[in-house]
């Protein structure tokens, strides 16, 4: 059954691809992000840790690159490094953040590596991975280009929510156990109950109504979340996504491995775009005065 | 051929058809045929007579049994009585989980009604301690399973018309068992991925892994 949703995955891709269009997809959940608005504070990174059940692994596990943050801040410096003449540890000016979840890449390199199948491609575009099929190889993560993925070395339920604290846990994402591998997946669960109730209110599932823990935490509104598939639609009268407005202006397509610009002023930009692997993250270049 | 032929009715088949050995074929593989639709006419009958639009999941379990502070009739209340299963367990139509009624749902009647009977003196006594009583789970699905009673019911109970409201119980028993006839729910289904992926085949349910796995 696994096996048979990858192989449908990958005929609906091509098919998208070659026609220029995912039309056969029920939604394809994107992102934009824009980097002149994000601030650093790792808000975002903190509330992904309380909505998905994440632990904190501590300093010492950390350092041996065991860390567990489905989404993590990182940070770049725009200015040389002063060397020896700094006055400080870090350095005073031009810091510059890039918060970096899962990329749902469409063409994602993990999944066909999986020798079990655990991780494939969605009809919401999204990039799967089923916890209790992870047998923990490892392969996809050794695969992400973007090394996006976090293996659970140890069993950090046991100790990382001490009575009462285990309370404070999400109820509609499983706690995964050691040996498995995991990965932002674009908060599914609220996805999930979105869609069950528009579903029980037998309509479509409107734009801003899904929120991921991260866009609805960030306090500039730095990230946007929505269905990319949300078009004009001059029937009914919906506008489109906010997502899908943000692709269209700075001109990045699905399905590109290079991005032809009309206006290259336009600051869209997808991470390792040449790679091909075709993500469903933008992200708007950060602009300096200089 | 031979098989039919230690059947009386197939002896006398042949014996009507005596001729070419091709008619005698033809006669016997539309014979067959007959019989196989006869059947699928009686079971799908049989089927829709209860829950229409729907064939249940199949599956068999050994059961257990779990012991309950109050030794809670459903028979008396559903069977004899014929109340339906979502007068108490009404969260089933509306959320995720069908719900465990409280005490207060329960004094609505027993502050009148069989009020002499030992188990009813042992709820008014949780009630009057304002105490509810702790039930135990009987249905339980594991972590990783994101399972929905509210979609099941509309699928299978609001959406469709044809049901008729007292058979609304066998809907539930399709992952329940018939608890109308028992007093504790014990839990007599597998409820494993293979009974529910079974179900989800034939009434063509997804089966997309991120439906039901979280």
């Amino acid at each position: 059954m696994s096996l048979s949703n990858l192989i449908d995955d990958w005929s609906r891709y091509r098919k998208g691809r070659e026609e220029g269009g995912f039309h056969d997809y029920e939604h394809m959940w994107g992102m934009s992000i824009d980097l002149n608005k994000c601030i650093g504070c790792n808000a975002c990174s903190v509330a992904c840790y309380a909505e998905n059940n994440l632990a904190v692994v501590g300093k010492e596990k950390f350092e041996k690159g065991q860390g567990m943050h489905w989404l993590r801040v990182e940070r770049y410096w725009d200015e040389p490094d002063l060397g020896e003449e700094r006055t400080s540890e870090f350095q005073q000016h031009g810091a510059s953040f890039l918060p970096m979840m899962c990329q749902q890449c469409n063409a994602a390199t993990c999944e066909p590596v999986c020798p079990v199948a655990a991780t494939y491609h969605t009809p919401d575009g999204l990039n799967a991975q089923v916890y209790n099929r992870c047998i923990g190889s490892r392969y996809c993560s050794n695969n992400c280009p973007f090394r996006l993925r976090y293996f659970n070395f140890w069993s950090y339920y046991e100790d990382s929510w001490p009575a009462p604290l285990q309370m404070q846990l999400n109820p509609d994402i499983s706690v995964r156990d050691m040996g498995v591998m995991e990965k932002c997946t674009f908060c599914v669960q609220r996805i999930r109950t979105v869609k069950d109730t528009a579903r029980m209110e037998d309509r479509k599932v409107r734009d801003g109504e899904v929120q991921t823990a991260c866009s609805q935490t960030c306090p500039t509104g730095a990230i946007e979340f929505g269905d990319m598939l949300g078009m004009y639609d001059p029937e009914t009268g919906v506008a489109e996504t906010r997502v899908t407005k943000m692709w269209r202006k700075h001109q990045v397509e699905l399905g590109k491995t290079k991005q032809n610009k009309q206006t290259p002023e336009m600051r869209g930009y997808r991470v390792f775009e040449f790679l091909n692997t075709d993500p469903c993250v933008m992200y708007l270049d950060r602009v300096r005065e200089v | 051929m031979s098989v039919l032929q230690h059947l009386p009715l197939g002896r006398f088949i042949e014996a009507a058809s005596r001729g070419s050995r091709q008619t005698k074929q033809t006669v016997q593989v539309s014979f067959i045929v007959m019989l196989l639709m006869a059947a699928m006419a009686l079971f799908s009958a049989k089927v829709n007579a209860e829950v229409p639009n729907a064939v249940p999941p199949e599956g068999s379990y050994s059961g257990i049994h779990v012991e309950q502070p109050i030794e809670f009739p459903h028979d008396t209340h559903a069977d004899i009585n014929e109340i339906n299963c979502m007068y108490c367990h009404t969260y089933a139509r509306r959320s995720k989980v069908a719900g465990i009624p409280p005490t207060s749902k329960c004094m609505g009647c027993h502050s009148v009604i069989a009020t002499d009977k030992p188990r009813i003196q042992k709820l008014t006594e949780y009630w009057e301690n304002k105490q509810p009583p702790l039930w135990n789970k009987v249905h339980d699905v594991p972590d990783f399973v994101h399972f929905t009673h509210e979609k099941h019911i509309k699928r299978f109970v609001i959406d469709n018309e044809d049901l008729e409201v007292e058979n609304v119980s066998e809907v539930c028993a399709f992952c329940h068992g018939e608890v109308k006839k028992m007093t504790v729910a014990d839990k007599v289904k597998p409820l494993t991925m293979g009974f529910c992926q079974r179900c989800h085949q034939a009434n063509d349910g997804p089966s997309d892994c991120w439906h039901c796995h979280k």
